[in-house]
């Protein structure tokens, strides 16, 4: 029989428990979602570095003959060592709108064990010798392109074609960025492509040579055992960088999006978990008091305490299940849509959305053991009473007013039903202070998810419309006189502007703590690159001394003052000390910053560029394009606009999940609400049907449960702001990596938003109440009981 | 014959802030298996506070009280648990019926935990609503829901039946029914009945009438000779 009462109970009170059910799956969702995404990309990254052995150095240099590469063997802790070409350049035949880069590596003739291996995803491996080429997929998918086609490159200034003879990819680009300077990965303008050795050799004009090393280490050696021998060695050969497989490109933010997620996944789904365990044990702790009555018969009859606990814990029981299962369903699902996410920023073939049975299930266990307790904990209060004190309802002393009550004008401001809801507000301050927690994590949740989406949109107009002004950048395949090459793009029609920068790659040390960065030559009187601090107020590039990003300060522990030591291949002498003026923000990309001039000298190098900054009439670019689009002093023409757009695209799909949640937490809201507003209900049916019977319209007896609501709402909303700051500041943080920092910034039409969306959870909550008062059976109410 | 139930000084009293109401004061009897007795007096004497001690809901302030020498005032919670669900058959003043539990459903909620229940239908049948053993307490009039509270409470067919007030939401003709119900089951089964009422008219069908004023036992009178339900008239 108890279970019959159980079914219905629960059938009667459908959005009640229905409520519970989806705050647990929320909870859920998140957890096996994120647990199972951060699995999948873990495993899929491990096997396909495993597989395909990707190396632990990588050292580039002008050229080395390969004899020389097999001696580097010899060096001691190097253990297998392999030399390639590799080499930028241009594509012509595809997108005109767009500077296409490919990446040419060379393949390797038959090796055994091929460090950096391509996997073969379509088509086949040229032929030794034939002009054949193998783009990674993301490229070939991006245009469209069919195998059998060419893709015609610009090598030397002459159009070389090549035919496509099938797709690849290497785990050294699993992340296919140009450099660290770039963020996102753009399979539309850059890639990796694998052609012969023998006719890369040919192409490039590199007899025997090779201009790429990479290396693996034997156990127990680390890359700092080996780094300064193999820098002397290669320092004849003009060594450009040396780096270990944990600042390599890819592999860098891949771990630094691996770290991120690792560390969300946990904290995510705890933050979840335990606001659905919260809301959860209050629900049912309600559930089961609004049961008094019952559990007060059930005992006179004799019941046992255990026999009534296993009854209400069988409701935890049932509502565990039903959310840890359909919790643990969805968050699959949302772990393959988030995977797939994941597949358009990260080429690993092995990644594939996976339905892992040991999350679905710690997620159904999680699930049922919250329910449990929460039901244990509700229930347990009413088993120690004596029968009679469970029959009795737990009267309140209504022998004073509420404190509310002593604000001048309380009686002004409400109507008889609404001194009723505050009242019973104050009274029953547990539920109360239940509906408040709800509100408060609804309404900091949505504030906090939209200011991140302002935060998104910030990050980029600010980059774009403060700092980087420019329209045009044209970087340099090697340093070039400064003042020449202003005069030369100057001749060009259309342009305003011309500014010269210095790029220039440097580790900075303090202490034990080193960076890598590129260190920016600025100017003095720069107007198209101009670092702004937190307020957007232009910063002054100072004649001496360096700027640092926050998140290199960060990485350095390195405060305004600090002396640093400076490394640089491009320095004449190394080491070399520099002195921090500032730190400022930088929301893109880490950089240091310095006066150009300061920066040439510290390096001891002539007055050169490598980059020139262009503000100039948008129709005039194309020309401009077609004009040094051959040019062998150019590696590459970067349009801000398509930056911008880029950046925009890439953060749509971001965007999507910040909605998702928004949309959860709503639902959160909601259903407590509703929850707490069919407690009160059903506590005080009687009371209400008595109005009912004293002529009061359902929408005036409402208020009664409304008014209370609404108080606490408001009151939730107030204490949700500073909460919505400090998430922000938190997410800010916790979002920030090396690569870029979200400012944390609280806009005012995020909480508006979230005000509304907060309110409109209640709003939506009352009405699903007010279709209940409406039902009431007056009759049957009144006859229940005296 | 051995006693039933053997009450001494029972007292209860209710704390409420500083003031304290003494609901019972010094009550001492001595009840017999098989007696029907009607536990008579004005509203706020005491009556219901008296029966939630015997029945084990409630425990004393003071004095003592015993079920077949096996002492209530001073037992866990866990024996009076044990003593409602064998030995005790309740009827609440506001029947107390599970309201989503139809009338058949709420009498099998006794009959299942029960050691010698008595066939649920019967007992529907015997409060004549056996018609509607699929209703809802909602669907019921009050007197109905009555007559189901009694039914559950009989079928347990428990050692001691108690009702408070059973009849006091029934017209008379309702009324009578309820009471040949439980007198039968007096009779029949040779089990002890307390009734309480505010109700003289009522008294005379008990074996003893116990008259309760102010929370004090004020007497106990015997009733020679019990008249039948049926010739109850108030
Ligand atoms: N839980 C309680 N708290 C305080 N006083 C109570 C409580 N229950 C009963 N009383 C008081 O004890 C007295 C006896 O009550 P009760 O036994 O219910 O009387 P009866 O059933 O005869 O009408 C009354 O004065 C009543 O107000
Ligand atoms: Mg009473």
């Amino acid at each position: 029989m108890l279970i019959r009462k159980l079914l219905r109970d629960i059938a009667e009170n459908k959005m009640a428990y229905l409520a519970c059910v989806i705050v647990i799956i929320i909870g859920l969702m998140t957890y096996t979602a994120m647990q199972m995404a951060r699995d999948n990309l873990f495993i899929a990254r491990d096997q396909f570095y495993e597989e395909f052995h990707l190396a632990d150095g990588f050292a580039r240099v002008k050229a080395i003959p390969f004899t020389q590469v097999e001696k580097l063997q010899e060096i001691p802790g190097i253990d297998l060592v392999q030399g390639r070409l590799v080499q930028d350049v241009r594509v012509i035949n595809l997108d005109q709108d767009k500077n296409i880069y490919l990446r040419l590596i060379s393949l390797a003739d038959h090796r055994p064990y091929q460090l950096n291996g391509v996997k073969l995803l379509q088509g086949s491996f040229p032929g030794d010798y034939e002009r054949g080429i193998l783009p990674a997929d993301k490229f070939f998918t991006a245009h469209r392109l069919s195998l059998g086609s060419t893709i015609s490159v610009i090598i030397e200034g002459k159009k070389i074609d090549l035919k496509i003879t099938g797709t690849g990819q290497s785990p050294e680009y699993v992340y296919a960025i140009r450099d660290m300077g770039n963020i996102f990965p753009d399979p539309q303008t850059f890639e990796v492509a694998y052609i012969p050795y023998g006719v890369m050799e040919s192409l490039f004009n590199y007899k025997g040579m090779v201009n790429d090393i990479t290396f693996t280490l034997k156990p127990g050696y680390k890359f700092e055992d080996v780094e300064q021998e193999l820098k002397t060695e290669l320092e004849k050969y003009g060594l450009e960088s040396l780096v270990a497989r944990k600042d390599q490109a890819s592999n860098a933010m891949l771990a630094e999006e691996l770290k991120g997620l690792a560390k969300t996944s946990t904290s995510v789904p705890i933050l979840f978990l335990s606001i659905a365990a919260i809301i959860l044990y209050i629900m049912l702790k309600r559930l089961v008091e609004s049961q008094r009555g019952q559990i007060g018969t059930l005992m006179a009859f004799g019941y046992r305490p255990v026999e009534i606990l296993r009854h209400y814990l069988a409701y935890g029981l049932l509502v565990g299940l039903a959310g840890g299962i359909l919790g643990g369903l969805l968050g699959t699902a949302l772990s393959i849509y988030m995977t797939r996410m994941y597949q358009d920023f990260f080429s690993l073939p092995d990644l594939a959305g996976r339905f892992s049975l040991k999350y679905f299930l710690a997620g159904i266990f999680l699930a049922v053991g919250f329910s449990l307790a929460a039901a244990f904990q509700g229930a347990k209060s009413i088993l120690t009473l004596r029968p009679v004190e469970a029959l009795r309802p737990p009267v309140p002393v209504f022998s004073k007013k509420s404190w509310l009550e002593i604000i001048p004008g309380f009686r002004a401001i409400f109507t008889v039903p609404g001194r009723m809801a505050i009242r019973n507000m104050v009274r029953n301050k547990g539920r109360s202070f239940f509906t408040f927690i709800g509100i408060i994590f609804t309404f900091s949740t949505m504030a906090s998810i939209w200011s991140m989406y302002s935060m998104m949109d910030i990050m980029v107009l600010d980059q774009f419309t403060k700092v980087q002004k420019y329209d045009l950048k044209i970087a340099f395949n090697r340093p070039l006189p400064l003042n020449e090459v202003v005069r030369e793009l100057q001749n060009n029609g259309g342009i305003k502007r011309v500014e010269p920068l210095l790029e220039a790659p440097v580790t900075l040390k303090n202490r034990h703590l080193s960076v890598e960065v590129m260190a920016l030559g600025l100017m003095p009187d720069a107007e198209l690159y101009t670092p702004v601090d937190t307020h957007g107020k232009q910063i002054q590039i100072p004649g001496e001394g360096m700027l640092l990003s926050e998140q290199v300060a960060r990485k350095l522990n390195a405060k305004a003052g600090d002396e640093l030591r400076l490394e640089s291949i491009w320095a004449k002498e190394s080491p070399v000390y520099v002195h921090v003026v500032a730190i400022i923000p930088q929301y893109l990309g880490t950089n240091v910053y310095m006066n150009q001039e300061a920066l040439l000298k510290l390096l001891q190098q002539g007055q050169v560029a490598t980059a020139a900054l262009i503000a100039m009439d948008k129709e005039k670019i194309p020309a401009l394009k077609v004009k040094y689009s051959t040019s062998k002093y150019i590696s590459t023409l970067e349009e801000r606009q398509q930056i911008i757009d880029l950046y925009n695209n890439l953060m749509g799909s971001s965007k999507q999940m910040l909605w998702i949640m928004v949309l959860l937490a709503a639902f959160a809201g909601f259903a407590i609400v509703y929850n707490s507003s069919i407690i009160t209900l059903s506590e005080r049916k009687r009371e209400l049907a008595s109005l009912r019977v004293l002529g009061m319209r359902p929408g005036e007896v409402l208020e009664v449960i409304a008014v209370e609501q609404w108080f606490i709402g408001m009151l939730g909303i107030l204490a949700g702001i500073p909460l919505a700051y400090a998430i922000n500041k938190g997410i800010a943080s916790s979002m920030s990596s090396d690569l870029y920092s979200l400012p944390a910034i609280t806009t005012p039409p995020a909480l508006l938003l979230a005000l509304l969306g907060t309110m409109l959870a209640i709003w939506l909550a009352q009405r699903w109440v007010a279709r209940k008062v409406a039902s009431l059976d007056l009759v049957d109410v009144l006859k229940e009981r005296e | 014959m051995d006693l039933i139930l053997k009450a001494r000084n029972l007292t209860k009293y209710y704390q409420m802030g500083e003031v304290r109401v003494e609901a019972l004061k010094d009550v001492s009897f001595d009840i017999f298996p098989g007696e029907f007795i009607v536990v008579l007096g004005p509203s706020g004497s005491g009556k219901s506070t008296l029966l939630n001690l015997i029945g084990g809901m409630d425990v004393a302030s003071s004095g003592e009280i015993y079920y077949r020498d096996k002492p209530l005032h001073n037992a866990p919670e866990k024996v009076l648990t044990g003593y409602r669900r064998d030995a005790v058959g309740f009827v609440f003043q506001f029947y107390n019926l599970m309201p989503n539990l139809t009338a058949y459903e709420n009498v099998m909620l006794a009959v299942e935990i029960a050691k010698k229940p008595l066939p649920a239908v019967e007992m529907l049948e015997q409060v004549g609503l056996a018609d509607r053993a699929d209703h809802f307490p909602a669907q019921l009039s009050g007197g109905e829901q009555q007559r189901v509270a009694i039914a559950r409470a009989v079928a347990k067919n428990p050692e001691i039946l108690l009702c408070d007030e059973p009849t006091g939401a029934l017209d008379s003709s309702t009324g009578i029914q309820v009471l040949k119900v439980l007198k039968d089951f007096n009779r029949h089964y040779k089990k002890t009945v307390i009734i309480i009422t505010h109700n003289a008219a009522i008294a005379q069908i008990a074996d003893r009438i116990f008259y309760l004023k102010d929370g004090r036992l004020d007497r106990i009178v015997n009733v020679t000779n019990p008249v039948s339900p049926e010739e109850v008239s108030w």
